[in-house]
């Protein structure tokens, strides 16, 4: 099976290595794996910022780079939501409601695939789990607290609960938003500081080392305030973990020094 | 003054937002535990939601039959397009009978309309009977949650309004006590009272009745007593019969404050029954307020707002409402469902408070009636955008960005001489460049190299030789 | 044009599209145990459930002073009579329902405001609702309305077989069109305005006794 590798512009510039722990994570699962140049941003930024034409005009884009391939895969569960739920009301092509259904966040799709490479490094870390909000609640992956719905399978926490002496740590909060929200993080920026140190302390309490999720720019929002007070966390993307624990990848050395 | 400040302000005291944070949390908490009581609980908000929404296509045809029906047990219903003439409709209501002492049931229409002010202009005494809108009437200032008006204050602050207004000994702040102190002295304007207005939880088309839910039984206490009871209810209070309240009933208490009922859930229709020897003949008028709920219901975007049952679940559970306050969004009803219908009134003022949302998509799980809370904000950003409501630094941002990522030479240009530059730059000047996010947050490492770049020394290295 | 015409003018003007309620195939069951569901409910909400006998409820239900020592009680006139039993009461030996009444300001007050003070009121429910722990209840008068929200503490009958699942059920039972004026009622008068902290009797009574009555 091919697959298109989506990497945002936040990853490509800022954690280039979380894109490459995906292509080989991906690579290792037996897939074949495509990265398209072209295609730089699904359009969300525009989106939530209220500019639908641009958001459109991304969406095109998207559509025409990736409609013949199988599955367009990414380590960003809030790309991945934006493009489902709205990539066929944006965009006119016919090709969006097929391109838009088989886009998916690395978890979900592997889980779906049940084409996991063999975890079998082992983790010997606390982990907390951050849920993204738009994976949990748009992509559907888990459960939310609110519902009283049937309960859904959250890959992420399948595939780390996999990994040997990884310990997946408790939250009191197990789904508040931890208040990046795009253009919420700059322009509410008291706000969203706030939210995120509340996450942080959450995550401190349950005993956590290492924080991680499905969404890149959570964990951004999240890596800035712990840099800034020197908290006790390490931050990595989930296909670090997964990429370490298959491959051997070593967390610390794949990020370039500054 | 827009949301961005005053909820800057509101977080300064950090353990003060703490607090709040919390309250609210616990009340989402208990909302929880009801649902879980509930064998039925999402079946239940698709009942309620889809009920309403039956309703908001037909309201003209269930407005008609509720109003005949009222009018066959004796209430009289006026009609009133705006807040101007609802109001007015209270006051000549209470000056044909020369009535100068009143008594209200908490409702957030009157609040909408600015009932208070209005009356008090005109020499009336409106008390508001609600333990918590009676503090922030008393404060002078207007609710800051839509269910538990005066959630925003610490038992120390009720306290000291209390020493000055109700004469309470120095330093009370038990809650008892305040209470007991409160009761006393609304006990008296209850009795002395000549009209009592509610609001409206419920209107049955049917059977012409309407429903008002309280849990201190000062809705029933403000109509028993008075002669004249006056219900004032938004367009989209109408549901078509009387069993169709069993589920809003089911799920209201419950999405409010985790109670399975509240205490008192009063089924009006029609005037009271003559009791008094000597007193006026009671008598019940019914206002039915549009005040722009038309103009709502022809916005298919963002009609279903108009579902809203008023539960408050939606503040609780936003992480936002519990770290901003209500009072952060300056509107009559704070929060996200204050947020979709605020801009509808006026679009310039309210530009900004669709944005005071992360999109986390909590307040549209926890609605009772499925109100897309979260995707109607989204919407209201676009349309905002649309009608030049947004600030032109954003529009030039994203304009800006928006060509660069639609043309890879130039972003691949741009960013790599900007991480170079970035890379060089001493932290606290390259903090200072991308304030505010660097406001409270320290940037990661800059790579030397983008993805772009790593795949492609890959590729490189891969005609050389297996990697 | 009258606000009237121009308000349903406005909404006939952009309908919203028909939907039909999506209404569900059952309704939740009577639970097994109905009544310490109910027991549960009712106690989260303030309000405490006491089992009785009917013609002994009196012996069964808690007052606030001795029972001889009341002197303001409102008793609906529905209320099936009853004497404690003797000699386990604690209460008089002469004390009945008929008692009450005699003594009741409520059973002779003229007019409403003449009520106050009142310390009990007693009032005959319809039928319960173990979902919720709530009682639906019809006043035979404002004056009966006035009374249960006057009183310091409420006591409310209600036959025990007339337990309903839920509201569905409830709503059944209830005929709307006929009433006046009915409530659920569920727990005293309460509040959490002040800092979420509950506060029993924010305006009317501070306790509320339900009293399922088998007969």
């Amino acid at each position: 099976m091919r697959v298109a590798l989506f990497v945002p512009c936040y990853v490509d510039q800022l954690r280039p290595q979380i894109g490459l722990a995906t292509l080989d994570f991906l690579t290792a699962a037996g897939f074949e794996v495509d990265f398209q140049e072209e295609v730089i941003c699904c359009g969300q930024p525009f989106l939530t910022a209220g500019e639908t034409k641009r958001a459109a005009a991304l969406g095109a884009r998207f559509v025409d780079a990736f409609q013949h391939v199988d599955a367009i895969v990414t380590p960003s569960g809030s790309c991945a939501a934006t493009l489902r739920r709205h990539l066929e009301s944006l965009v006119a092509a016919p090709a969006a409601a097929s391109v838009a259904a088989k886009t998916f966040e690395l978890c979900e799709f592997i889980t779906k695939e049940s084409a996991c490479p063999p975890l079998s490094r082992p983790f010997p870390h606390r982990v907390g789990l951050h849920a993204s909000c738009h994976g949990l609640r748009e992509l559907g992956l888990g459960t939310p607290t609110e519902t009283r719905a049937a309960t859904r399978i959250d890959p992420a926490r399948e595939l780390l609960s996999r990994i040997p002496e990884l310990e997946i740590t408790s939250l009191d909060r197990r789904d508040e938003c931890c208040g990046f929200g795009g253009t919420f993080s700059v322009e509410e920026a008291a706000v969203s500081t706030r939210m995120g140190l509340d996450r942080l302390e959450d995550h401190g309490r349950g005993g956590a080392e290492i924080v991680t999720s499905t969404d890149v720019s959570c964990l951004l929002h999240l890596e800035g305030l712990s840099r800034r007070r020197t908290l006790p966390f390490e931050i990595f993307h989930i296909a670090e973990i997964l990429a370490a624990s298959a491959l051997g990848h070593d967390l610390r050395a794949s990020a370039e020094p500054r | 003054m827009g949301h961005v400040d005053r909820a800057r302000e509101f977080v300064r005291d950090e353990s003060r937002t703490k607090w709040h944070d919390e309250s609210l949390w616990f009340v989402r908490a208990k909302r929880d535990d009801a649902a879980d009581t509930v064998p039925d609980w999402e079946a239940l908000r698709d009942e309620a939601a889809t009920i309403k929404r039956d309703a908001l296509s037909r309201l003209p045809d269930l407005w008609r039959q509720f109003e005949t029906a009222a009018t066959e047990a004796g209430a009289v219903v006026h009609w009133a397009r705006d807040a101007e003439e609802h109001n007015q409709i209270v006051l000549d209501l209470l000056e044909e009978r020369g009535f100068r002492r009143v008594v209200k049931s908490k409702s957030m229409l009157t609040e909408e309309c600015g009932l208070n002010p209005f009356l008090e202009a005109r020499g009336i005494e409106i008390i508001d009977t609600d333990l918590g809108e009676r503090i922030v009437q008393l404060r002078n200032e207007p609710p800051s949650h839509i269910v538990m008006p005066a959630i925003h204050l610490k038992r120390s602050e009720v306290g000291k309004l209390f020493e000055k207004e109700m004469g309470a000994p120095v330093g009370l702040d038990d809650p008892d006590a305040l209470t007991a102190l409160a009761r006393k002295d609304l006990r008296k304007r209850f009795i002395a009272a000549e009209a009592g207005i509610t609001g409206v939880n419920f209107a049955v088309a049917e059977t012409g009745s309407f429903v008002v839910v309280t849990n201190e039984g000062n809705a029933d206490l403000g109509t028993a007593l008075p002669s004249l009871h006056i219900a004032c209810v938004g367009l989209e209070k109408i549901i078509p019969a009387p069993s169709d309240l069993a589920p809003f009933l089911r799920l209201l208490a419950r999405s409010a404050t985790g109670q399975p009922i509240s205490a008192y859930t009063s089924h009006f229709r029609g005037p009271r029954e003559a009791e008094d020897i000597g007193s006026p003949a009671p008598a019940m008028h019914i206002v039915i307020v549009d005040n722009g709920r038309s103009d709502l219901l022809a916005q298919p975007s963002f009609r279903d707002a108009l579902a809203c049952i008023r539960c408050g679940a939606c503040l609780n559970t936003c992480p936002v409402y519990r770290r901003s306050g209500g009072h952060s969004y300056g509107t009559t009803i704070p929060g996200p469902i204050g947020s979709v219908l605020e801009p509808s009134r006026d679009p310039k003022a309210h530009a900004e408070l669709p944005h005071a949302c992360t999109l986390c998509g909590s307040c549209t799980n926890v609605c009772p009636v499925r109100v897309p809370l979260h995707h109607q904000l989204l919407t209201w950003r676009a349309h905002l955008a649309e009608g030049g409501h947004h600030p032109t630094r954003r529009r030039v941002a994203f304009g800006l960005a928006g060509r660069l990522f639609a043309h890879p030479r130039a972003y691949e240009i741009l960013t790599k001489a900007g991480r170079r530059v970035a890379r060089r730059l001493p932290t606290a000047w390259l903090d200072r460049l991308t304030s505010p996010w660097t406001e409270a947050r320290t940037l990661p490492p800059i790579p030397a190299r983008s993805f772009r770049e790593q795949m492609r020394a890959r590729a490189r290295q891969a005609t050389k030789g297996p990697r | 044009m009258s606000a009237r015409d121009q308000i349903l003018a406005a909404l006939t003007r952009h309908p919203a599209p028909p939907v039909e309620p999506a209404r569900p195939e059952s309704r939740p069951e009577m639970p097994a145990n109905p009544w310490s569901v109910l027991e549960e409910r009712l106690a989260q909400n303030g309000g405490r459930l006491v089992h009785s006998h009917s013609g002994a409820w009196i012996d069964s239900v808690k007052w606030p002073c001795e029972f001889a020592e009341l002197t303001h009680v409102y008793v609906a006139k529905n209320v099936p009579e009853s004497s404690p039993t003797p000699p386990a009461s604690q209460l008089s030996p002469t004390a009945h329902l008929s008692t009450l009444t005699s003594r009741g300001v409520g059973a002779t007050a003229k007019a409403m405001r003449d009520l106050e003070p009142l310390e009990v009121t007693v009032l005959y429910a319809d039928f319960a609702v173990a979902e919720n722990g709530a009682v639906w209840h019809v006043p035979a008068s404002a004056l009966e309305r006035t009374a249960a929200l006057l009183a310091e503490h409420l006591i409310v009958l209600v036959p025990a077989s007339s337990l309903v699942a839920t509201l569905h059920h409830a709503y059944e039972r209830i005929a709307l069109a006929e009433t006046r004026f009915g409530w659920f009622l569920s727990g005293p008068s309460k509040t959490a305005d002040i800092e979420q902290s509950l506060v029993l009797g924010a305006h009317g009574p501070r306790t509320m006794q339900l009293v399922a009555l088998e007969s």
